[in-house]
């Protein structure tokens, strides 16, 4: 218990950024965002593969587990372990792996299943360490938010999925992004596209709460510590309440500025929260909007401005609780 | 000069919340919040389809009784729906629904839970159990590479040829072993032909799709070929049995289908498919490579490397063909079920396998699931659930001219394929099995007619993942996406039921006659 909490302690100094893959392009995605924000020595990234437990039904009552030993034993890789070595790859960016970092492997039985969970873990001179691991769960987003609790984590990010399901659609399935974009009890970021930026930088979105003040001054460290150049936005619902928009722009500008973070840019738009953000976004790398603060059963059923950006926008989406 | 830390100034991380909330300062709102934090009320969204299904369940047992339906029949019928949705949307681990199916028979129909163990234990569900024990053995023994060094063979090394030499071999093993058991043997071999071709999946993408479609199609056209290629074959022998033979009147032997007739009856179906799921395949994918003839040289040089065939390959493959002959020729006086199960039992004593593989391998729930599935389907017999659902579903067809003839064959076949998508197959011709051969009773059609088409048409389930057990092993590689399954699955739905229907109407009846 006291070995526990004293990882725990050790991880709370850290910054720490689970990144969910499962093969797909998006999720490499998340990779190269995870790289470029996570390259300080006091970041840690962990890649994390869930491979759902055999569903014995599905596959006739011969568990999957037969073919999947069968795999290994003509020795090949198994889909897990292939995308995580991919995704190391992508975040040594060509460096090898044993000239500077010293490897630990452990693997550990769950659900009654031989293969259980893997990790391999890699520990920098600096400290900085970057775990693969491959994770048994009942259903990939189930295995997330059990990862979570081993951590925690300062960030998730995942890749954008191919569909983003409706309010109504949800109710009868709802996916593995959109159920941790709504129940993980840290940060989320959705990644689009290559997520590294081509210079555009962060769109940081404010409503003049002082949730979204605490948001923006979170973000704009992160992007700060990135490199990313900052754009403030606020979105006036009516035409009268520009000048309203303009004075929260002003009291973030006055905030950061104290931190010593510069701002690029400000902009004030009028209409719909969600329409304009979508609209402005396409310029940017990365949108930031503060979390409603609803609990997750408002979320299911009255989706925040945040939730519906995630769905709706072309870029990566960053939703900060 | 402000410096700002990543850690303290940016992201936070929340620890989970400690649900212990240690001692109450305060009555009434505090002891609320208490309450509140230590009731998971995410465990009801969470489970919300099992409660759903239990309201539907609960409103179909209390609604009035339709006309020519009796009571039993009623909570049969609603137990049937709550048991499909709860197959579908799989809220509860699986083998649960079983136990409910159990217990509701004893609670709601009011039978002696003897009465009720004993129709879980049929011939079919020893066939399923010994099959599944047979699978594993057969996996352990590692003749999956010489069966690729067969295919190699005898194929060439272009890309079509291998695909229709996969499928083929496939095929032909998974009419006998099963689909599931040959899946997974083949899986390695397909994977390893992608691999020797190219390192990077993205440059071999199409040509990925068409080898492990090739194994994954292959087994499951093959699966309806003979009794032993598939629990669902099992099952609808033992429904005709149940439902039809009468051992007081010849006339009805001809429902006792054994081994021969059934491959007399399906076997020509899934070869006549054979050469199209290649042509499927290459027309929808278009590898990118027209020939394989590296990666085929580096796989007979890994085989070659294995050396010759032990005792032990050559005693496993004569056991295996023993318990084959009696399939072919005992299954009539002792069953399918007592063969498969004696043939594990064989496998074991020589020591070819271990109780630990085995018990690893199979999923015991899978097994109770059938043997409820089956039982539910006997009460539906029994009770008049299927009769009346068989009426109904005839005069919902009648305004089409589909309540007999093609019409007939056409709508059950296109009802089990949907019902088949969704579900296990051997679940969809445990709960359409008794509507279907009722229906055929109704509509003056041939029950084995019927109850092939339904069987076959369980065999369908091309488009999802999770249609059947072959699709299932085969996402497993990584290699391919859930929108695979549906860019090639509609053709290949559209070619089988073609070929059904054929069979159907010129082959079939000169078999029946």
């Amino acid at each position: 218990m006291a070995e526990l909490e004293g990882i725990r302690e050790r991880r709370r100094n850290r910054f720490r950024i689970l990144v969910c893959i499962d093969g797909t392009d998006a999720s490499y995605d998340g990779i190269r965002f995870a790289a470029k924000i996570g390259y300080r020595s006091e970041c840690d990234i962990i890649l994390l593969y869930v491979r759902p437990i055999d569903q014995g039904l599905r596959s006739g009552g011969l568990q999957v587990r037969v073919a999947r030993e069968n795999m290994l034993d003509w020795g090949l890789e198994l889909p897990g372990i292939r995308n995580l070595k991919k995704g190391l790859d992508i975040l040594a960016g060509g460096e090898e792996m044993s000239a500077h970092w010293t490897s630990f492997t452990s693997h550990t039985d769950t659900w009654n299943d031989p293969l259980g969970d893997n990790k391999v873990e890699y520990r920098h001179e600096s400290g900085k360490t970057i775990v693969l691991k491959l994770k048994t769960a009942p259903d990939p987003a189930s295995g997330i938010l059990d990862q979570y609790e081993l951590g925690p984590y300062n960030l998730i990010i995942m890749g954008a999925p191919s569909r983003w399901r409706s309010e109504a659609s949800s109710f009868f399935n709802v996916g593995v992004t959109q159920k941790i974009a709504m129940l993980a009890p840290c940060s989320v970021l959705v990644a689009r596209g290559h997520g590294t930026g081509n210079g555009t930088g962060y769109l940081i979105c404010i409503d003049g709460t002082r949730r979204s003040l605490n948001a923006t001054r979170r973000v704009a460290v992160l992007a700060k510590h990135s490199g990313y150049p900052i754009t403030l936005f606020c979105v006036a619902t009516q035409k009268n309440k520009v000048a309203t928009a303009v004075r929260v722009l002003e009291k973030a500008t006055e905030m950061l500025s104290k931190m010593e973070i510069e701002v690029a840019e400000t902009k004030v738009a009028v209409g719909d929260p969600t329409e304009k953000i979508v609209e402005v976004s396409n310029d940017y790398s990365v949108v930031a909007i503060a979390d409603s603060g609803k609990k997750w059963f408002h979320r299911l059923f009255v989706s925040g401005v945040a939730y519906n950006v995630m769905g709706a926008s072309n870029t990566s989406v960053l939703n900060v609780r | 000069m402000t410096t700002t830390s990543l850690t303290e100034d940016s992201l936070r991380a929340y620890e989970i919340r400690n649900i212990r909330a240690g001692r109450v300062r305060r009555r009434g709102y505090q002891r609320f919040l208490v309450l509140r934090s230590q009731i998971n009320f995410y465990y009801f969204w969470e489970k919300r389809w099992f409660f759903i299904a239990m309201a539907v369940g609960l409103s179909l047992i209390t609604m009035p009784q339709p006309d020519g339906l009796t009571r039993e029949g009623l909570i049969v019928l609603s137990m049937s729906v709550v048991a499909v949705i709860l197959f579908v949307t799989e809220p509860v681990p699986l083998p649960t629904v079983a136990l409910l199916i159990i217990v509701g028979q004893v609670l709601l129909l009011g039978l002696e839970s003897t009465t009720v163990a004993k129709t879980l234990m049929t011939d079919s569900v020893l066939f399923i159990m010994g099959s599944l024990m047979l699978a594993v053995a057969v996996v352990k023994q590692k003749l999956d590479i010489r069966i690729a060094w067969l295919i190699v063979r005898i194929t060439g090394t272009k890309t079509t040829r291998v695909c229709f030499g996969i499928s083929l071999v496939s095929g032909i093993l998974a009419s006998f072993v099963g689909e599931h058991t040959v899946a997974a043997m083949m899986l390695p071999v397909g994977i390893t032909l992608i691999t020797l071709t190219s390192d990077d999946p993205k440059e071999v993408r199409r040509l990925a799709a068409v080898l492990l479609f090739s194994i994954c199609y292959g087994c499951s056209i093959a699966g309806i070929g003979t009794p032993s290629g598939g629990a669902r074959n099992a099952i609808m022998i033992g429904y005709w049995k149940e439902f039809f033979f009468d051992p007081t009147n010849p006339d009805t032997r001809k429902f006792l289908i054994d081994y021969v007739t059934w491959i007399a009856y399906a076997y020509p179906v899934f070869l006549i498919q054979l050469p199209f799921v290649t042509l499927i395949l290459n027309w929808t994918f278009k590898p990118e490579y027209r020939t394989l003839s590296r990666s085929v040289a580096k796989l007979r040089q890994q085989i070659q490397l294995q050396g010759p065939m032990q005792p032990s390959d050559w005693l496993a493959i004569t056991i295996f063909l023993l318990i084959l002959l009696g399939w072919i020729f005992l299954s009539s006086y002792i069953g399918l079920g007592t063969i498969a199960v004696a043939g594990a039992a064989v496998f074991l004593i020589a020591g070819l396998v271990q109780w630990e593989d085995i018990n690893s391998g199979v999923n015991w729930g899978v097994i109770l699931l059938y043997a409820a599935a089956i039982s539910l389907g006997v009460q539906m017999k029994d009770t008049g659930a299927a009769q009346w659902v068989a009426e109904n579903f005839l005069a919902l067809m009648t305004p089409f001219g589909a309540e007999k003839g093609v019409g007939l064959w056409a709508a059950v076949s296109a009802l089990t394929t949907i019902v088949t998508n969704t579900m296990s197959n051997g679940a969809a011709v445990a709960v359409l099995g008794p509507i279907v051969l009722k229906m055929a009773t109704v509509a003056g059609e041939s029950p084995i007619i019927l109850g092939f088409i339904t069987a076959i048409s369980s065999a369908f389930a091309y488009l999802t993942v999770v249609g059947t057990p072959a699709c299932t092993i085969v996402y497993a590689s990584g290699y391919l996406k859930t929108t695979d399954f549906l860019v090639v699955g509609w053709r290949m739905v559209l070619m089988s039921t073609f070929i059904l229907i054929v069979a159907a109407t010129f082959y079939w009846p000169l078999l029946v006659n």
